[in-house]
């Protein structure tokens, strides 16, 4: 897929097979996020095919409600006049199949969001948020996840709660995942196969210790290097 | 303490033009122009040209608030336009505009007649309201952060659905206020209304034939009851969204 931007181009092409977890890694502004928008929808390309399984996401563009992806920014994005079990819910109340209430008190316990269950989407913390807002896109059971940043501004003890909760559920649900972050060793504890972008363009695929071991540009030998 | 005093001293402010309701004119005269009548005509005439100007400016009003920064600017103009152009003026603008010379001859094919009629009276508090509607409605929804609607669609709805689930639940309260402000708007219109529909004499035109005809002492019985059926309904909508706010 093509999409212009004002000074360069993010130009890519990637298959992530069904099930895999895959990391796009790179330096900030070269393009992971745009990629990860196009395919949600946020952002209409200029060029190419984005397909999902026999789902042609674009061209022509996909209406957004119609595509089986679930999609979580560092921004929660929680509906704020909702509570809790209204958010996770959201998803659930326009006739889609996978809703029983055994499945979303499974997610309930699950992520551990039970005790503000009836608490108003805007008076819970930020690492609440973030398992809320897990919980509400897992509830459709999406066939792609697209995680952009999803552990920016927590402690570190919440990403690793908010990681082994998507580790869990991606074993679980078998999505295919395409994780976004600029930190290596997040990614490589959820994402087996990464994907180094620099200035919209794919310069290096393949296993973690394959790109540590032989970077293929200096700039991603400097991003993976250790501080 | 000390605010709530200003903002008290403030609204005595804002209201002490109503105090001319106590100045000794003379023994109101009830009867004038039939009131009732004029109530009748302002309150349902208004209603259905809100319902109009809901139905059309909230589209376009969701259309600029989403729309790039340099087309919104735009669509800005054009609504300030609508809303800058003196009563008087727009009400000679509509009469040409919608006369025998102009759209007025096709209308009229169809029996639609533009002049001094309830159709004419409809027509013109919509075009004197409907920019205050949209501009305000815009700001209400750029309250409304376009990353929810896009979790929105992700999640399974619809556009309209996203709307009435996230958009309007969110912006409601500048939405009352739009209304209300279009509501006040239309009603209390009159450079435009006297030249495009002297009848049906609605409130407006009705308060200017009594102070003709009548003098003082017919207006302010009519004022008294324009104020009382005039307030209720907006009054209501901002109850109505405050409410259901507090509860969100």
């Amino acid at each position: 897929m093509v999409k212009r931007r004002e000074g360069f181009t993010v130009d890519v092409s990637l298959r992530v097979a069904a099930g895999e977890a895959c990391g796009l890694f790179g330096a900030s502004g070269a393009g992971k996020s745009t990629v990860l928008a196009c395919l949600a929808g946020a952002e209409t390309p200029d060029d190419g095919v984005i397909r999902l399984d026999e789902l042609t996401l674009f061209p022509p563009p996909l209406p957004l409600h119609r595509r089986p992806i679930g999609y979580l920014t560092q921004d929660a994005s929680l509906f704020p006049h909702l509570d809790v079990s209204q958010n996770v819910r959201f998803g659930l109340s326009n006739g889609v199949a996978g809703g029983s209430e055994d499945w979303i008190a499974e997610l309930r316990e699950k992520l551990q969001i039970g005790s503000i269950w009836h608490q108003p989407a805007h008076a819970i913390s930020g690492g609440q948020a973030r398992r809320v807002a897990l919980a509400r896109m897992l509830a459709r059971r999406p066939r792609l996840v697209l995680l952009d940043e999803p552990f920016s501004g927590l402690d570190r003890h919440l990403v690793r709660e908010l990681i082994a909760a998507i580790a869990e559920w991606h074993a679980l649900l078998g999505f295919a995942l395409l994780v976004v972050d600029h930190d290596a060793e997040v990614l490589a504890r959820i994402c087996p196969r990464a994907l180094a972008i620099e200035e919209g363009r794919v310069v290096q695929s393949g296993a973690w210790d394959a790109l540590r071991a032989q970077p293929a540009t200096p700039l991603l030998a400097q991003l993976l290097a250790p501080l | 303490m000390i605010r709530r005093a200003a903002a008290v001293v403030f609204a005595i402010a804002l209201l002490y033009p109503l105090a001319g309701l106590f100045a000794p004119v003379g023994p109101w005269r009830w009867g004038g122009t039939e009131t009732a009548g004029a109530v009748w005509i302002s309150l349902s005439l208004t209603g259905i040209a809100m319902v109009i100007v809901v139905v059309l400016g909230t589209p376009m009003a969701l259309y600029v608030a989403r729309s790039s920064t340099r087309e919104r600017l735009w669509w800005q103009a054009v609504l300030l336009i609508s809303v800058l152009l003196p009563p008087l003026a727009l009400g000679i603008l509509l009469s040409l505009a919608f006369g025998p010379h102009a759209l007025g001859a096709f209308l009229d094919r169809f029996g639609l007649q533009m002049t001094n009629t309830p159709l004419a009276f409809v027509v013109t508090q919509t075009y004197v309201s409907i920019g205050y509607y949209v501009l305000g409605a815009i700001a209400a929804l750029d309250g409304v952060s376009p990353r929810l609607e896009l979790q929105g669609r992700l999640l399974g709805h619809g556009p309209w659905s996203v709307f009435w689930r996230i958009t309007f639940p969110l912006a409601r309260l500048g939405f009352a206020v739009a209304l209300s402000l279009a509501w006040v708007r239309s009603l209390t219109e009159f450079g435009a209304i006297v030249i495009t529909a002297y009848y049906p004499a609605g409130m407006p035109v009705a308060l200017w034939t009594n102070l003709e005809n009548f003098g003082l002492p017919a207006v302010m019985p009519l004022l008294l009851v324009f104020l009382l059926t005039a307030l209720p309904l907006p009054w209501l909508a901002h109850i109505l969204a405050q409410r259901r706010f507090a509860r969100a």
